[in-house]
């Protein structure tokens, strides 16, 4: 019993930081997700108002800049979680 | 083939940790009280720079201003007129002051970060750098839409939510940065750690000056648009006029029944 709790003690504390930085990578779906739909629109939106392109096209990154933060705070715990712990 | 194998399984990243986060005990110039790290050499580095450029384009094409433009000149007013058009679009009475200010963080954040290519660390990979540059654009919002709205401003915080929401913007800023420059970094310093392990036919050679410009190059334009843009957006958010309370127009029918 004792062996197990430190196994379990020491695969958390070497290898659940590994674990751990794994999971948070997983923030890349939803940023994936939402980016494609918003690129998709956009593609939309221009061809359906080809003059208008220059608006879209600021009102896009902002956009996207919005999606990939929740993406970089993923990546920036993995890597904390990876090189730090 | 089994060579190429052997030689990828004998590399080893433990360097990789200190190239990230670098001891704090190891400064680049240590003299006395003035106590530099490797990234804020680099910003030193970065701003001698542009401050160069800027006084070598005052003294050669500005004082040759022409009416028939020469490429380099077309280049000035391009970006010129790029920041100022789009902040005068964006937050029309204060547009004179907000260009120049996107123009000089995004010309600071794209040359920080353009750095890295000659060897040094990239300026903006440092918590503080990112941190500064936010704090800058937080006293740039709240300053404008105090001279916008004077006390009427203060409605504003009245829902707590605002605040909450206002105390946000620097930190998601910051990390928003911060992060995105530190990716392309740890990815670079991977390549060229693996670049050190193979020997391999003219691989070297051709992997950094693949992976480069998308890491690097990219990075370093999208960021520096970004952060002006986003400037730009909270700025224009914080500048718009709060609706005066409308007096309400008293009942007609009642007005009319008392002449009567």
């Amino acid at each position: 019993m004792e062996l197990l709790i430190a196994t379990i003690a020491n695969f958390l504390a070497t290898d659940g930081a590994l674990l751990g930085a794994g999971i948070a990578a997983l923030t890349g779906i939803g940023a994936g997700v939402g980016m494609g739909i918003a690129t998709g629109k956009a593609v939309e939106a221009t061809a359906r108002q080809p003059e208008a392109v220059g608006k879209i096209r600021t009102m896009l990154m902002i956009g996207l800049a919005f999606a990939e933060t929740t993406a970089i705070y993923g990546l920036l715990v993995s890597i904390l979680l990876i090189f730090v712990s | 083939m089994a060579n190429l194998s052997a030689q990828l399984l004998a590399i080893d990243f433990s360097g990789l940790r200190d190239e990230i986060f670098p001891d704090t005990e190891n400064h680049v110039i240590e003299a006395g009280w003035f106590v530099v790290n490797g990234s804020v050499f680099s910003g030193f580095v970065v701003v001698v720079l542009l401050l160069l450029a800027a006084l070598i384009l005052r003294l050669t094409v500005i004082r040759r201003w022409k009416t028939t433009p020469s490429p380099m000149q077309m280049f000035v007013e391009w970006l010129v007129s790029f920041f100022d058009k789009s902040a005068d679009e964006m937050c029309d009475r204060y547009g004179t002051i907000m260009g120049p200010y996107t123009l000089g963080a995004a010309a600071y954040i794209c040359f920080g970060v353009l750095i890295e290519l000659f060897g040094l660390r990239p300026a903006i990979a440092d918590l503080g750098a990112c941190l500064a540059l936010a704090l800058c654009t937080f006293l740039f919002i709240h300053t404008i839409g105090f001279a916008s709205n004077r006390a009427r401003r203060f409605k504003h915080y009245l829902n707590p939510i605002n605040i909450v929401s206002d105390l946000a913007v620097p930190v998601s800023m910051t990390f928003r940065l911060f992060g995105s420059i530190l990716s392309g970094m740890v990815i670079m310093d991977m390549v060229y750690i693996l670049v050190e392990g193979i020997w391999y036919v003219g691989l070297p050679l051709v992997l950094p000056a693949i992976l480069t410009p998308l890491f690097t190059l990219f990075h370093a334009f999208i960021q520096s648009y970004v952060f002006a843009s986003l400037t730009l957006t909270f700025v224009q958010e914080a500048a718009e006029k709060v609706p005066r309370k409308m007096r309400k127009p008293k009942p007609k029918r009642a007005r009319e029944a008392r002449a009567l």
